[in-house]
């Protein structure tokens, strides 16, 4: 345990907060910019068909129509798209903001109206006719990768979107070979969606005398936001800029402008006037980017004391028609974590993703997670195989503090993980033994009720493009101070945390700091918030340019006071000398010296109170947790209760506490919505059923468990010590969550290994 | 998600209403407290080019409680009825249904006469008004007119109001004597619509024999059902001896539950038995120990 500072370690209380909870948040829909249009979409109601032609001639006619635009007249002078992360080159489905001579997915945009109200907007749409000829959807993942399945992209000539060939070794067919056992199961993941509480949405204007490209959007990343509109619109970066507000909530939808808000752009640009388009709830659902719809098998061989001697993984996911980002498979990630927190000395895993006639996928918070998902699960069936109690399986394979530093069978190199410790925390706080002897003695009376584990390794990703971020610290003329960073928190809590490491290592207080993120044209690079990457690299440029910013005061401050920098201490917004109360500057005072008094400095003092840092953080850093839920099933309608739920969580040296509870918390919903309420469904012929929220059920606060923690604070070698953690609590709880219901189950010999969980696909199962 | 354009009328009284509503035939509908009929407008799923408003006739909110009868003026909201007093003392069984209407937020605003004329077959107001037998009363150009709950309810979404009639109030009978009231139902989630559901209410008389009992279910059909054959099954049957399961399993025998993306027909009639089952039981234990 490392001693909790002066603000880092706190559960500060969110900064955010009193802006937000009274409903004094500025969020895109709040912009109104005189002139402004408003657009609406007009989308394909068929899943699959050859675009005949579009009538758009009665929409023009109505008052208020300033334009309705097809492929025909958006997409002449549009430039490829791709995301920075993927590169250039990534396979990628076609790029096309609006259907061109097809459609591919119900939900397709067809046309851009353009109109003084959305109202008008809408009455617009729908007088646009689209003559479709259906062909046939694509939607059986394996179907579509037969040689008789209609094409989604037929200029690809295959739906194909990406494939990782599995690399065997002589080492793994060994260990099949010899294996005491060998458990083989397929687990199914269905199609969920990020489903953020604000839709996407964005104001674009182009200022055609100044050639200035303005949006005002819904984004996790800004300069991403900036990025492909300068690719797409031949415009140099400089020329955009690209302002987010306060945003609520993304989940990985808003990581990347998806076609709508290209198309958005485009049309600006093109109609020299401003465009908002806010995304509605039908629309975000239908077409906002779905995820998660994968099965995964997994053979698994052991010895015959259950420890694993090798793992074969064969992964289809279904990418729908247009992914975001590149292909939207998530294989290659996948395939690096697998191993998680065991010791599986061998490994193969290979992927195909297939395109179908569905909304695309999207990034969704830990989008590789379909490892953890079937990992989690497959250890689970492997113990009820063997005979043997799950946390007991667990415990004989999970990597210990002794095995470190570990290298997984793919490559990845573990310094500062805690499993064991998180695995018996759990159990611990769960009261595993008592859970069980419960357990026998209520299923005598009837009751079914189970427990269950899933561990995990989380890398906060920080490779490549992910790898810095910038933060510029300004001692304002006042004393106080200014954090201007290239961060895009929208429900991250940066604006405390980020502030808390400021304020730690300047030496100010809190109070005294002014967050600001979100503007291109003022902040740093940043690659955008998302991949648990903030309290690793964001956290490390602000710790760094805060230390900067420190030196310069203390050295301006010893010139001054006649000090050696080394008699001087920092603490409450003032410096003096060690030991001397009486003699300390206040940052106020300083700060005026720099700016207005400095003819009286002596030579050399530093003037410039304002410092810019970028962090370069290692391409991951590991955090890990256990998660522990106990549930009763209703064997007659299928309910599932959760009795409690526990997560032991080791992110390494904790920023706010608070703040990491509230994004397990948050994670851990999205997991519970995952196995027993979200279920984004298609009928048989590629129609979407579940497009509002009627159907679409989210978990609220009234099915939310209270969660219990426990937390390890294992530091990372990164200064600070911190590491991501802001996914796991979405990766790890559908696996727990799954075995805790197998295990209520088990009496019955039921073992579901499809999601989700249903009330009614429990009792599916209870009554063959 | 906005609504096609339409025109608003805000009549002062139900004459006032009912004259807009002929004057504009088909195009005209009746908005009340909106919560089922504004998103399907925002949604486009319902259409009206003229929205006549029944917020500002008073004398539509109101409870007027009788011997053997309370009256619920059809612009009551909901949660204004879940909380009246006379409902509570003399029909416990609507005040009981109140709460499983979705969230506090859908209950300040909906109204009870909202909610039977829009008919949602998993509504709870309509089942409790099928299983009491309460009559609807609507008003037109010609004489107002008493419809039997059992009348009332045609079809899923759909009632035997005419165009240009108003739903003005409903008419709960009180049930005397040692009487139980029960509603269990489920749904997904708190608040959801129910998959299925049951409201029972049952009188107890000499030996502890069941007098009189009305089974009504919810989600099981186009319409509120009532469970006829198992009531039949259940009247004169001493509570003691009553097999409530079976009791369940006669009152689905006979329903064509609707398939959604929540439950299949099949899965609907299994939580039904269960519900009418436990729904039974409460109002049995209600009656005998009050
Ligand atoms: C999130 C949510 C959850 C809900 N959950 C439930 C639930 O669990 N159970 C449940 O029963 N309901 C539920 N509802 C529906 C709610 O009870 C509605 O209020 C009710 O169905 C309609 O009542 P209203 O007053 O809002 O009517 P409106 O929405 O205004 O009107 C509904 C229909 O009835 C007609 N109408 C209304 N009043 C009259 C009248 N006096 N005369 C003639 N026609 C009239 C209208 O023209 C319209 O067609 C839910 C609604 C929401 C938004």
């Amino acid at each position: 345990m490392t001693v909790a500072g002066r603000y880092v370690g706190q559960s500060v209380r969110r900064q955010e907060d009193p802006r937000l909870l009274t409903g004094h948040g500025r969020y895109v829909d709040d912009i109104v910019v005189p002139g402004m249009l408003h657009a609406a979409f007009v989308r394909s109601s068929v899943p699959h068909g050859l675009l005949r032609g579009v009538d758009t001639e009665a929409a023009r006619a109505l008052p208020g129509v300033a334009a309705v635009l097809t492929a025909a007249e958006l997409h002449p002078g549009l430039h490829p798209m791709w995301q920075t992360m993927m590169g250039q080159d990534a396979p990628a489905a076609p790029f096309r903001p609006l259907a061109d001579a097809d459609v591919r997915y119900v939900g397709d945009p067809i046309a851009l109206v353009v109109v003084e109200s959305r109202y008008i907007a809408e009455d617009a749409a729908e007088l646009v006719v689209a003559d479709i000829e259906p062909l046939p959807p694509v939607l059986d993942t394996s179907a579509a990768l037969g040689d008789t399945a209609s094409l989604v992209h037929p200029e690809l000539g295959s739906n194909l979107a990406g494939e990782l060939p599995a690399a065997g070794s002589p080492e793994l067919d060994a260990a099949f070979a010899s294996a005491a056992l060998v458990a083989t199961e397929t687990f199914h993941q269905h199609r969920y969606a990020c489903v953020p509480m604000e839709t996407r949405g964005l104001v674009a204007q182009w200022d055609p005398a100044g050639e200035q490209l303005t949006v005002w959007a819904a984004t996790q990343g800004p300069h991403e936001f900036r990025a492909i509109c300068g690719r797409v619109l031949g415009l140099p970066e400089p020329r955009i800029r690209v302002i987010m507000g306060d945003v609520g909530g993304g989940f990985g939808q808003k990581m990347f402008p998806m076609r709508e808000e290209i198309a958005v752009v485009a049309a600006t640009r093109q109609l020299g006037r401003p465009v908002k388009w806010i995304e509605d709830r039908n629309e975000n659902l239908l077409g906002g980017g779905h995820a998660r719809e994968e099965q995964m098998t997994v053979s698994v061989a052991a010895d015959d004391a259950g420890h694993f001697t090798g793992v074969r993984v064969e992964q289809l996911e279904n990418v729908g028609a247009y992914p975001f980002p590149g292909n939207g498979s998530t294989a290659m990630a996948g395939s690096m974590i697998f191993p998680g927190p065991y010791r599986i000395p061998a490994l193969s895993y290979a992927a195909r993703a297939v395109y179908t006639t569905t909304c695309g996928r999207c990034a969704y918070r830990g989008p590789w997670m379909m490892e953890t998902v079937a990992r989690e699960q497959m250890v689970d069936l492997l113990a009820r195989r063997l005979g043997m109690d799950p946390l007991e399986l667990r415990r004989r394979n999970v990597i210990t503090a002794e095995d470190l530093p570990f290298t997984t069978a793919s490559g990845m190199v573990y310094e500062t993980v805690s499993p064991a410790q998180t695995l018996e925390q759990a159990a611990e706080l769960i009261g595993y033994d008592a859970f069980r002897r419960e357990q026998a003695a209520e299923r005598e009376r009837g009751r079914l009720l189970g427990i269950g584990l899933a561990l995990y390794i989380e890398p906060s990703q920080s490779f490549g493009p992910l790898g810095t971020d910038g933060a510029t610290v300004r001692l304002e003329p006042d004393g106080r101070v200014a954090l201007v960073m290239g961060t895009a928190s929208h429900g991250q809590s940066l604006e405390t945390t980020m502030a808390q490491v400021v304020a730690e290592h300047l030496g100010c207080d809190l109070g005294d700091i002014t967050f600001v993120q979100g503007d291109t044209a003022y902040v740093p690079y940043g690659a955008g918030t998302g991949g648990s990457r903030s309290a690793v690299v964001a956290a490390g440029a602000a710790r760094q340019a805060a230390l900067a910013l420190r030196e310069r005061i203390v050295t301006l401050a010893a010139a001054v006071l006649e000090a050696a920098p080394s008699d001087l201490e920092v603490a409450s917004s003032a410096v003096g000398v060690r030991g001397d109360p009486a003699s300390a500057l206040p940052f106020a005072k300083l700060a005026g010296l720099a700016y207005f008094g400095h003819a009286a400095l002596p030579e050399g003092a530093p003037v410039a109170l304002e410092v810019t840092e970028r962090f370069k953080a290692p391409p991951f850093t590991f955090s890990n947790a256990c998660h522990a839920a106990t549930v009763e099933v209703d064997a007659t309608t299928g309910q599932v209760s959760i009795l409690r739920y526990v997560v032991s969580e080791d992110c390494g040296v904790m920023i706010n506490p608070m703040v990491v509870e509230g994004q397990i918390a948050g994670g851990v919903l999205q997991g519970i919505g995952g196995v027993l309420y979200e279920h984004m469904v298609y009928d048989g012929d590629g129609n979407p059923l579940t497009t509002t929220f009627l159907d679409y059920l989210l978990p609220t606060a009234a099915e939310a468990p209270a969660i219990e923690y426990g937390h390890v604070e294992t530091a990372s070698r990164l200064p600070g010590g911190a590491k991501g953690m802001g996914e796991g609590g979405a990766i790890a709880s559908p696996p727990a969550l799954a075995n805790a219901i197998n295990d209520a189950l088990a009496p019955l010999g039921i073992h579901l290994t499809r999601q989700p969980m249903s009330p009614a696909a429990i009792v599916a199962a209870l009554t063959p | 998600m906005k609504a096609a354009p339409f025109c608003y009328h805000r009549p002062g009284t139900v004459a006032e209403a009912v004259e807009t509503l002929a004057a504009f035939g088909d195009g005209a509908k009746v908005l009340a407290g909106g919560q089922s009929l504004v998103p399907l407008m925002a949604l486009r799923l319902a259409r009206a080019e003229h929205l006549v408003d029944l917020g500002r006739i008073a004398a539509l909110r109101y409870v007027r409680g009788a011997a053997d009868s309370v009256a619920v003026g059809a612009m009551t909201v909901q949660a204004a009825a879940g909380r009246d007093p006379v409902i509570a003392a003399s029909v416990p069984l609507l005040a009981r249904a109140i709460p499983f209407i979705g969230h506090f937020q859908v209950r300040n605003r909906g109204t009870v006469g909202g909610s039977c004329a829009h008919a949602d077959p998993s509504a709870e107001i309509p089942a409790v008004a099928v299983t009491l037998d309460a009559e609807l009363e609507a008003s037109g150009r010609g004489r107002p007119r008493l419809i039997p709950a059992a009348k009332f309810f045609t079809s899923t979404f759909t009632t035997s109001l005419e165009p240009d009639e108003v739903l003005t109030a409903l008419h709960f009978p009180v049930w005397p004597g040692r009487s139980g009231f029960a509603v269990r139902e489920f749904a997904r989630r708190r608040g959801d619509f129910a998959v299925a559901g049951a409201v029972c209410a049952v009188t107890l008389g000499q030996g502890e024999r069941i007098e009189r009992v009305a089974i009504g279910l919810l989600g099981l059909g186009a319409v509120p059902l009532r469970a006829a054959a198992a009531e039949r099954a259940a009247t004169g049957t001493a509570a003691g001896d009553l097999d409530v399961t079976e009791i369940g399993h006669l009152a689905v025998a006979d329903t064509d539950p609707p398939d959604d993306v929540h439950a299949t027909p099949g899965y609907r009639r299994r939580v039904g038995v269960a519900m009418a089952a436990r729904a039974l039981t409460a109002a049995l234990e209600e009656a005998a120990h009050g």
